[in-house]
């Protein structure tokens, strides 16, 4: 086994996710340690260009696979070049993102290969010559240290936004790697990626007068890459409530999370959950809006650097872990805090 | 058609937890539930049984032998029969381990469809479905927010995504993990309840499953837990009360942060 440590990178229909960078700079980290070289594996379409941007965060080698059958299946293809590629290298230690993705495709080569898999890690720490790695239990109520024990490569899956982006690295010494060929019992996609579903996403739910909410495209941006969060809970009192969560993000450039309550009182779409059964986030700024801050919600959004909680009950849990609380009504303070942010900004 | 749903039992999420000496989980018994995410992942088995005359719906679960209980709440739901894996060799199974004597279940019970939730409520680890997958050497539609069988050969799914959703589809037999949005569980009628005490409850052991008790549980976890603690989380926690100017407070803090 080399001391080499890997990436996974994750490109949907050509586009390279954020969470590929984050992993290949911390791979490219960890390699040091162990004086190794880190690699970052990249498949899909667009590959070329997607090696460059993981070149620039540290990785020395990135093994491009190019086809369509990547865009056009799930999962398997991309398992069966992971797989292989191990096999012929022998890394260490390969990191995968907590995505739909990378759970699917680093679960599959850990059952087909025997490897040791750990999941929803948040630090990583070298001991010695192994690695520590804390990860959450019962919500985020616990942290746990965790090692990996056994032979052979280690997937280790992190969880999104727990490592930086950094930009040390330089061009890449890009390897080519043959794409498989269609799998004989596979999950193909069938209807298109992503914009059509949008809409469906988006739409908030009924207003009293029964027309349809829905929320603009701009604020749809992806949770979990968000650096500034306005977030709604039980205390807007409807999905109209939302309305004035939305207008505050839009005034910010934030994106909107919400809390179980809100999502199953139907007042939002589960993509915009935040919490333990919902999406773990860590911007800069998380502004919670009548939520209580239950300890699943906390499992999601306790790591943001910066929490911001409005909510009229000062007994909330979410007064006792955040930076500014205020006791206040959000009807209120929400819009007034929108227009003084407009007025800021010279809007 | 063969509905197989497969679930977890975890202990409830407002029950105590905490490690033991051996840095397992300390399960207790009167705080086990069916993996509160699985109650979609059996309406969802129930729902396609109504679509489709004739099919029947097994609940799988692995577990320790008290989980006949969580599978007895799991039947009140419906279903018609329930197998329980549990072997003392068992305990200490990782993500791996279980997938593999899930997939060595499923193929004893036989099936067209197996059903997942795509996580459970204690872990969140979300890699069983797919090494379930792999071991089966079966095709896998994960996160599917929408589940259709037309013509009971091919299985479509709308595929929930970070933004909107697309569509996937393939061969029976397949797994499909499910998301929250796909439906809305039903709660136990009085009548369910009843009817779940009498139904089938099968216990499969390792040798049943033909499974060499060292590819399994604690003798095959590749992953080690060494200590936990309690989160603390240092936070200024600076207050405010009252409507009147806290509108002016945020904004100065967002200043403070450099945010704004």
């Amino acid at each position: 086994m080399s001391n080499d440590v890997w990436a996974l990178a994750e490109i949907n229909n050509g586009k390279l996710a954020n969470i590929s960078l984050q992993l290949t700079t911390k791979a490219a980290e960890l390699a040091a340690a162990f004086g190794g070289s880190a690699a970052a594996v990249a498949l899909g379409t667009n590959t070329q260009a997607a090696a460059q941007e993981l070149g620039a965060c540290g990785a020395k080698t990135v093994y491009a696979s190019e086809g369509e059958v990547y865009n056009q299946y799930l999962t398997q293809p991309h398992a069966e070049t992971l797989a292989t590629l191990i096999q012929q290298h022998q890394p260490r230690l390969v990191l995968w993102g907590g995505t739909n993705y990378g759970r699917d495709v680093a679960a599959r080569v850990a059952a087909r290969l025997g490897l040791s898999i750990e999941y929803n890690v948040g630090e990583v720490a070298v001991e010695g010559d192994g690695i520590v790695m804390t990860v959450p239990a019962f919500g985020g109520a616990q942290s746990v240290k965790m090692q990996f024990t056994g032979e052979g490569t280690k997937l280790l899956g992190a969880r999104q936004n727990a490592f930086p982006t950094s930009r040390g690295g330089g061009t890449p010494q890009v390897e080519q790697v043959h794409a498989p060929a269609v799998p004989a019992k596979g999950a193909k996609v069938s209807g298109p990626f992503g914009t059509e579903g949008a809409e469906e996403a988006g739409h908030l739910g009924k207003a009293p007068d029964g027309h349809d909410i829905w929320m603009p495209a701009a604020s749809r941006a992806k949770l979990e890459e968000a650096q500034v969060i306005v977030s709604g809970g039980r205390g807007l009192g409807g999905p109209q409530g939302f309305q004035q969560i939305e207008d505050l993000a839009a005034a910010l450039g934030a994106s909107v999370g919400a809390s179980r309550a809100a999502v199953d009182a139907g007042w939002i779409p589960y993509a915009h959950q935040v919490g333990q059964t919902g999406k773990t986030v860590k911007p800069t700024v998380y502004i919670a809006c009548g939520i209580s801050g239950a300890v699943q919600h906390k499992a999601g959004m306790g790591t943001s650097s910066l929490i911001i909680a409005i909510n009229k009950d000062k007994d909330a849990p979410i007064f006792q872990f955040c930076d500014l609380g205020i006791v206040a009504d959000l009807n209120v303070v929400v819009p007034q805090l929108t227009a003084a942010v407009k007025r800021r900004k010279g809007q | 058609m063969n509905i197989v749903a497969c679930i977890k039992e975890t202990p409830s999420t407002t029950a105590e937890k905490s490690f033991g000496p051996d840095m397992r989980l300390e399960r207790r018994k009167e705080d086990a539930i069916p993996n509160p995410f699985d109650e979609y992942t059996i309406e969802e088995a129930l729902r396609q049984q109504e679509k489709h005359a004739g099919s029947t719906v097994t609940i799988l679960c692995m577990g320790p032998a008290t989980a006949t209980d969580t599978l007895r709440k799991a039947l009140a739901m419906g279903g018609d029969r329930a197998v329980l894996v549990s072997d003392s060799a068992l305990a200490g199974s990782d993500a791996i381990g279980t997938a593999r004597v899930l997939a060595a279940a499923l193929q004893k019970i036989g099936f067209d469809l197996a059903l997942f939730g795509s996580a459970a409520a204690d872990a969140y680890g979300g890699v069983v479905p797919s090494a379930t997958a792999e071991f089966l050497g079966l095709p896998l539609l994960s996160y599917a927010s929408k589940l259709d069988l037309s013509g009971d050969s091919t299985a479509r799914i709308q595929r929930a995504a970070e933004i909107g959703y697309n569509e996937a589809e393939a061969p029976l037999p397949a797994l499909v993990s499910v998301v929250k949005s796909i439906n809305e569980p039903r709660y136990p009628s009085m009548k369910g309840i009843m009817a779940s005490k009498k139904k089938p409850l099968d216990t499969f052991s390792l040798a049943d499953l033909g499974l060499d008790p060292s590819s399994v549980g604690g003798a095959a976890a590749r992953e080690r837990a060494i200590s936990s603690e309690k989160v603390s989380t240092q936070r200024k926690g600076e207050m405010y009360q009252g409507n009147e100017g806290a509108a002016d407070r945020v904004v100065a803090f967002l200043i403070e942060q450099k945010v704004l």
